[in-house]
Formats: C-alpha cells, sequence, structure tokens
C-alpha cells in the first residue's frame, strides 16, 4: 500500500467549523488513498448542498451537476467511461427529495458506482428546513410546529430494492467510515452509503453527542448475517436510543454495465467513433 | 421536364387493423415499381380502434408533400368512406368491405371486395385480409406482382415460408378480382428517370443521421412522437456499438447523456414537448458546464398532453429561449428525411465544437412521413470534436475553463490523463471551481457567450427555391418545407413567380436572412402553431414585419392547396 497522500484535500471550504462534512472528506481521502487510486481515475459526481460542494476540494476529476442529479449523470459518464472510479455525493435533500426517483433506479439497475449521501437530516445551503430525514417533530423553518411526517427510511427503501451494498456510516467515526467506503469502492454494483452527519448550525438535536451516545457498529455482532435481506430490512428500522451503522446488507448481481454487451471489451470513449456497420443500417432503406 | 402527374391513395381503418404493415409493404412495393412518393400516417392516441389512415402520393417525379384529392380509397371501415369521399377526385375510386360497411354501394366507382372472406377462401388467415388489400390496390398500379410479391416476401420471411406463401397467395386473389372487375386500368404515369432512391421517415432519418454522426450514447423516456428515434437506437445500436439506455425520466435522460458526454462520447437523446420541458434545467447546466449534447424535440400540439398524435410547430420560441438565463446553443429544424439524416452530424458537430447543447426540431408530420429520396452518401458527413487536448500530455496545471480569444476551451476527457477536468453549473473559475467574485462572473460569462460569435458565424443559410424575383415569398422552417416549395410552384402555375425560403437553423438566425427579408416580393410566414412564433421570432431578431402569415394549429400537416387558400383567404 502506497503511503503518499495524492487526495488531498483542501484547506479552504466553504463549510461551517465542525461540520461533518469535514470528517467524511478525511476519511474519503484516507479511503482513495489507501486504495491505491490516483485522482485523475476517479470522478466524483455530486450534486447541490453543502455536500455537493465537497469534489471541489478533495483532487479528482469532478461534475458538479444539479441539485437531485447525480445519480443519472454518474450513470450515464459510467456507463460511457466505465473505468473511472465514480462516485456520487450528495445530501439527504439532494438525493432523497429532489433526486427520489433515481434512487429507486439506480438501486434496481444496479449502477456500478459508489454514493454517499451526506445525511444531516436538514437542509443545510438554504439555512435549515426540514428534509426527508428530518425526524417527526423537529422544528424547523418550514415546519414552525414541528415536522408531522414519518422519516425517510434510505436503507430499508435499498434493502427492498435489492441494493447490491446497503451500509449506514457516521461523520464522527474515522475509521469505520474509511473501513466503509473502501469496501464500498471496491463493491461491485451499487455501494450506497447513508452518512450520519451532525449539523453544528440547523440541527440542534441530531448533535455529535447524540449520536456518540446511540451509535454501535452492526457487523460486531458474529450472528448478524449481511447476505439475510429480511434480517437487513428489520435492522434497518431500529432508530432512537441504539443507532446501527455498518453494512446492512451485501449481495453480488450483475450490475448495468455489465449487462451491456458493448462495452465489454472497452470503455465507450474509447471505441472508434462511427461503426463500419452503418452503410448495412442505411441499405435497409432501398426498396 | 414533364407536367407533374401524381396519384394518391388513401388507406383507412381502425388502430389494430394492420394498416403501419400494409403500409410498409406498399411503400416499400411503390418505391421499387419506380415513383416516387411522399406518405403521412394520421393516427389517434389509441391502440385498437378509432380511425387511422395512411395516404400515398406517388408521382412522376419528386414529391415533398401530400396532396388533398384521393384517387383510390381503400376503405377497411366505414368511417374512411364517410370521412373521406368528399376528396376523392373525378375519376376517384373506392375499395371497401361491404360486411365492414354493411352494405353495398351501388356507385359506379364504388367496388366493393371481401377482404376477409377472399382471405379465409384461399385457405388463410384472417388478418391476411390487409395483404389482399395490397393485391387489390396492386392490380391499379403494376400489370404483374412482381414487385410486391418481393417486398412480400422479405418482410415475412422471418415468420416462416407458410407466412410467406399465405400472403402471396392471398395478394394474389386481391389483385386478380380486381383486374377481372375492371375492364380497363389507367394507370398512374412513371417518372421518365428510374435513379437508385431510397424509401424512409424522419423518425428514421434522424437516428441513422445520429449513428453515421458517431453517437454513442443515448438516453431517453418514450414520449410520442419521439418514440421511433429512441427504438431505432435500441434496435441497431448495439451493432455500431452503441449505448441505449431507457431512463426513469425525461429529467434522467437528459442529465444521463449530459454524464456520458462529459466523459467524452457524443451522447444524446430524443423527446417530445412535455419531455423537453421536463429537460431545460438541464439544458442550462450544459450550457453553464459547457458540456455537448444533442437533443431530438419531435414537436406535437400541445399545450400540455394535447393532441399527442398528431403535429404542430408550437415549441419553437421554447427552445429557442430554452431554459433561464443566458448560454450558448443552437436549434436546427430539418425540413425533410434527407435534412434530417445530414444535419445530425452538423449538430453533433456544433454541440462538440462550441462545447453546448444543440436542440434539433423535429415534429410528428416529419417524424412519421415517408419520401423517396437519393440514397445516404456516408462520404458527405464530415466529423469534427473541436478543440480536444492530448490528455498524456496533461498535468495539474490542466483549467477546463481556460479563457481563450474564441470562448472555446480545450477538452479533456476525464480519465485521458493526469489533468483533473472539474466541471460545475454554479459559477466556476477557469479550473472549474465555485466562485462568486464580480471579476471571475464577469469572465465567464464573457468567454461562454463569446462562442456565440462563432456559432452565429457559422449559421445555416436559408434554404431556397423559386424565382430570384419573386412577388411571394413564403418563409418556414422544418416540416412545412415541402409543402412550401410546392406552393411556390403552384403560384407559378397560375402566374405568380415565388421564393420558398426555408429555415434549416433558427438559432442563431444566418445574417444571410435579413438580405431576403428587405428584399423582393409580399413576405408571409407559414407555420404550424397558434401565434405565429416564427414570425414573432423574425421580428424579434430583425426588427422587421412581414405582409402576412399562414398558420395551422388544428394538428394537421400544412400543404400546398392550404397555404394557397390561405394567401386567397388572406390574414393579415
Amino acid at each position: 500500500m502506497t503511503t503518499d497522500k495524492r487526495f488531498l484535500v483542501t484547506k479552504e471550504t466553504a463549510w461551517c467549523p465542525g461540520c461533518g462534512n469535514f470528517g467524511i472528506i478525511n476519511a474519503m481521502s484516507e479511503a482513495l488513498d489507501g486504495l491505491g487510486l490516483k485522482p485523475h481515475e476517479v470522478l466524483y459526481v455530486s450534486g447541490i448542498g453543502q455536500a455537493g460542494k465537497t469534489p471541489h476540494y478533495i483532487k479528482g476529476n469532478v461534475l458538479n451537476t444539479l441539485h437531485g442529479r447525480t445519480l443519472p449523470t454518474a450513470t450515464g459518464a459510467k456507463l460511457a467511461n466505465s473505468e473511472l472510479t465514480v462516485i456520487a455525493i450528495g445530501g439527504d435533500g439532494d438525493g432523497y427529495a429532489e433526486g427520489g426517483n433515481h434512487f429507486l433506479h439506480a438501486l434496481r439497475k444496479n449502477v456500478n458506482i459508489t454514493y454517499l449521501v451526506h445525511d444531516n437530516q436538514v437542509f443545510g445551503l438554504t439555512k435549515g428546513q426540514a428534509s426527508p430525514r428530518t425526524d417527526q417533530g423537529m422544528v424547523t423553518g418550514t415546519t414552525p410546529s414541528g415536522s408531522t411526517y414519518e422519516a425517510f427510511n434510505p436503507l430499508a427503501v435499498a434493502i427492498s430494492l435489492k441494493g447490491s451494498f446497503v451500509a449506514r456510516s457516521y461523520a464522527g467515526d474515522r475509521e469505520h467510515l474509511v473501513k466503509t467506503l473502501q469496501a464500498a469502492i471496491q463493491h461491485e454494483g451499487f455501494a450506497f452509503i447513508d452518512i450520519l452527519q451532525p449539523c453544528v448550525t440547523f440541527n440542534k438535536v441530531n448533535t455529535y453527542q447524540w449520536y456518540r451516545e446511540r451509535v454501535y457498529d452492526l457487523n460486531a455482532d458474529p450472528d448478524y448475517d449481511p447476505s439475510n435481506q429480511i434480517m437487513a430490512w428489520e435492522r434497518s428500522w431500529e432508530w432512537g436510543d441504539k443507532i446501527p451503522i455498518g453494512i446492512f446488507y451485501q449481495k453480488a448481481r450483475p450490475t448495468l454495465d455489465q449487462s451491456k454487451s458493448v462495452i465489454q471489451k472497452q470503455p465507450l470513449v474509447k471505441q472508434e467513433l462511427v461503426s463500419e456497420h452503418v452503410q448495412e443500417i442505411i441499405n435497409q432503406f432501398q426498396a | 421536364m414533364h407536367a407533374l402527374k401524381t396519384f394518391n391513395i388513401l388507406i383507412g381503418g381502425e388502430a389494430g387493423q394492420g394498416l403501419v404493415s400494409v403500409g410498409n409493404i406498399l411503400l416499400r412495393a411503390i418505391t421499387k415499381e419506380g415513383w416516387y412518393l411522399f406518405a403521412h400516417q394520421d393516427y389517434e392516441s389509441r391502440i385498437r380502434g378509432g380511425h387511422n389512415f395512411f395516404k400515398f402520393r406517388l408521382a412522376n417525379q419528386p414529391v415533398y408533400a401530400g396532396e388533398n384529392r384521393i384517387d383510390l380509397l381503400v376503405a377497411l371501415d366505414k368511417t374512411s368512406i364517410n370521412r373521406h369521399q368528399e376528396d376523392l377526385g373525378e375519376a376517384g375510386i373506392v375499395f371497401y368491405d361491404p360486411k365492414v360497411v354493411g352494405k353495398e354501394i351501388d356507385q359506379p366507382n364504388f367496388l366493393p371486395i371481401s377482404f376477409v372472406d377472399i382471405a379465409v377462401e384461399q385457405g388463410q388467415l384472417i388478418v391476411m385480409a390487409n395483404a389482399v388489400a395490397a393485391g387489390a390496390i396492386w392490380a391499379l398500379l403494376s400489370d404483374n406482382l412482381t414487385n410486391l410479391v418481393a417486398v412480400l416476401t422479405e418482410m415475412f420471411k422471418e415468420k416462416g415460408s407458410a407466412i410467406v406463401e399465405g400472403n402471396v397467395k392471398v395478394a394474389e386473389a386481391g389483385f386478380n378480382f380486381v383486374r377481372q372487375s375492371f375492364a380497363e386500368i389507367q394507370r398512374p404515369e412513371k417518372p421518365a428517370d428510374q435513379s437508385k432512391r431510397i424509401v424512409l421517415q424522419g423518425n428514421q432519418a434522424l437516428p441513422s443521421g445520429a449513428l453515421a454522426a458517431g453517437v454513442k450514447f443515448m438516453s431517453a423516456y418514450p414520449m410520442t412522437p419521439a418514440t421511433g428515434v429512441t427504438e431505432f437506437i435500441a434496435a441497431y445500436g448495439e451493432k455500431c456499438s452503441v449505448i441505449m439506455e431507457q431512463a426513469e425520466d425525461e429529467i434522467a435522460a437528459i442529465n444521463m447523456a449530459i454524464g456520458a458526454a462529459y466523459a467524452g462520447v457524443r451522447a444524446m437523446t430524443a423527446t417530445s414537448g412535455g419531455g423537453f420541458a421536463l429537460m431545460t434545467e438541464a439544458l442550462g447546466y450544459a450550457g453553464a458546464a459547457e458540456i455537448p449534447v444533442v437533443v431530438i424535440n419531435a414537436q406535437r400540439p400541445g399545450p400540455s398532453t394535447g393532441l399527442p398524435t398528431r403535429t404542430e410547430q408550437g415549441d419553437l420560441l421554447f427552445a429557442v429561449t430554452t431554459s433561464f438565463s443566458d448560454f450558448p446553443k443552437a436549434v436546427l429544424a430539418p425540413g425533410d428525411v434527407e435534412e434530417a439524416f445530414y444535419l445530425m452530424s452538423t449538430a453533433f458537430n456544433l454541440a462538440e465544437r462550441y462545447q453546448m447543447p444543440v436542440i434539433v426540431l423535429s415534429d410528428q408530420h416529419l417524424a412519421d412521413s415517408y419520401q423517396t429520396v437519393a440514397p445516404f452518401d456516408l462520404s458527405k458527413i464530415a466529423i469534427d470534436r473541436g478543440a480536444v487536448v492530448n490528455g498524456a500530455a496533461t498535468s495539474d496545471k490542466y483549467l477546463r475553463y481556460r479563457d481563450t480569444d474564441s470562448g472555446i476551451s480545450p477538452r479533456l476527457y476525464p480519465g485521458f490523463g493526469e489533468g483533473l477536468v472539474v466541471s460545475a453549473g454554479d459559477e466556476h473559475d477557469e479550473a472549474g471551481h465555485l466562485v462568486e467574485d464580480i471579476e471571475s462572473r464577469v469572465k465567464m460569462m464573457d468567454k461562454r457567450m463569446r462562442k456565440m460569435i462563432g456559432v452565429y458565424n457559422e449559421a445555416l443559410d436559408p434554404v431556397t427555391y423559386g424565382s430570384d424575383q419573386p412577388e411571394y415569398v413564403l418563409i418556414g422552417f422544418g416540416s412545412t418545407k415541402g409543402a412550401i416549395r410546392e406552393a411556390v410552384d403552384l403560384l407559378e402555375t397560375y402566374g405568380y413567380p415565388g421564393l420558398a425560403v426555408h429555415l434549416p437553423q433558427v438559432y442563431p438566425l444566418p445574417a444571410s436572412l435579413a438580405k431576403i427579408l428587405k428584399g423582393p416580393g409580399k413576405k408571409f410566414i407559414v407555420e404550424s402553431n397558434f401565434t405565429g412564433q416564427l414570425y414573432r421570432l423574425l421580428s424579434m431578431e430583425f426588427a422587421w414585419k412581414a405582409d402576412g402569415r399562414v398558420r395551422r394549429y388544428d394538428g394537421r400537416p400544412i400543404n400546398a392547396e392550404y397555404i394557397i387558400d390561405w394567401l386567397i383567404g388572406g390574414e393579415s
């Protein structure tokens, strides 16, 4: 394993001091260095929100796209150049509200990318409105009497759709996050990590201390079987005094790029542009 | 040149009766037999029932649009007679099945043919009634079955020899029935030239043109009338090593294409107005992030779901002004199948040269209408991928948005070198990272918009036809091209010299158009929408006023007679 630091992280960021994003970006840097990757081999596709800015602060190729559209954009890039290590990054508003439909279909199709959701249970960049992940009762700018909705459970959804790699980690546990990121990047298929992340400015409920008292490593239990979909689904609903983190579910199945016969030998971007078969195709219009 | 002689056949029936298959058989057989052809389809947004028709215009010289008159009406349902008999020409005849119509019609030009019974009498399947009709029609077109049999054989060969033989047998029966019933058959005049021709529709020409232009990736969500493009790439993509990915919605479709284009392949999507509306935010993104992507918008009448299977040119201003704020883009508007084929490479070249979205406006009339044209010549297609740096020579000093005189910053495909490709829709610096300062904003906005000088300078010239001293100048874009040309021919026969002006590019408009607008003749804008969107666009861009407008917004295609009627009827 190489020891030089390639995935350098910028000091200058637009984030609040103490933001959970710092824990995530430092873990990403360590995980990518540890895997021996080079920055130009990696493409981050990010959305809009504080999480969406992450790739601008770490070495690599960046496609900072529209709010909610990380997954289709990353899917197109991966299909065009399947040699790139593609990591999609967004917040819980970006991925579960604006981009919810894409999440379902990326899971179904098993797109061979890593998807990181910085889950702070609130809209940070727009200053603290409720997100799909906001717990019931929480007071925010758009829910002055407290949120009345059931919080979205991304893990339960991902497991139900047989997401091939479904995990949760925590921005405050560097070691766990690095380990989980590396497992996700090495996974063949759609590797999804919901990363619990305190928002020090707008979420006064789900704080570092709140998480510290609750999170525990699911995979430390020798009886937990991450290939068991039912067990994983049941565990995904545990939220309260105890919050499990770890790989909930992992089961290999064919990936989207494996299903495309035309890119099995060479990525699309390295192929001849115009096929020799075009003439045959237009010949069919001869009567 | 011989005088234009045309012969028009309309076959009408319910959805589900196999009109499309009999239509496809006749298209090929008629072309093989040597006529020039224009054929259009009229269908409803349903899978069974209703009333659909296929109308063929056979001619002794090239034809570019449909014509009102019907010379042979083939009624596979009762509605075909009720709805279309008023268009029968003086010598027009009708083939009908008395069982379907419910009675015998005692008129000399109505010939009862029991399509279903003939198929069954020949010991064949009821579905082959269509082949009986094809054979009956063929009796008016040829004295032998050679070309029809060749096409039937080709079309059904995958279904096995029993099906081929059955279809041939019933077609022969239909053919013989008509020959025995008509003492003397007047055959439509054939062209003097028997040049090699192909026959196809816009929804085949556009994707064929895209394949010839080197499209490698398409993502789309099905929507009439664009679905034909998508299915064509899905069907032939694999052979050409192209990926067609069906997306979960149009927003995903355009963003997948943008992702693929960023990674370095030629990428596109196809949709209609509703889907195009959903794509507009991403088109602005492609403008800001300078990612080349091609979007085909096959227009249909709106607003909203509108008339899903009909035609309109109502998205012109929406396409030209698409997405919020200002960014470089181009909008092309092919007018016929030939232009549709060749303009796809223009679209990709423009998109990549200027690193911007290019919209290709089609519509249901272009998408679904068939035309005979000269075989496409692949050697005419030039591919220009624009400025791309050699990846191996790059370092981490590479600037994706380097400020240049032309505004064009040479691209690097991510992963092709040490250079990092950083793209964003937020305002960014030359490296692609987010900035908010005044100086950077102005510099980057200027850089992007400077590209429009190049786009403008190479804008496609108007395609003109007719007199250089016209009394009437008819100006249009997209699928009205053929109708306008034929209207100019009609005007000529009435003694009025005319000029047809077709705009294959509607944004940015070429400088050369100004000369035409200021030139001789009364100017009329011909278009299929309510408010006269081309008229408004020309007024806006050239501070100019036309002498009149010809509009249609009932969802049906404009033809030459429609234009002349409006010119006589008048509307200022």
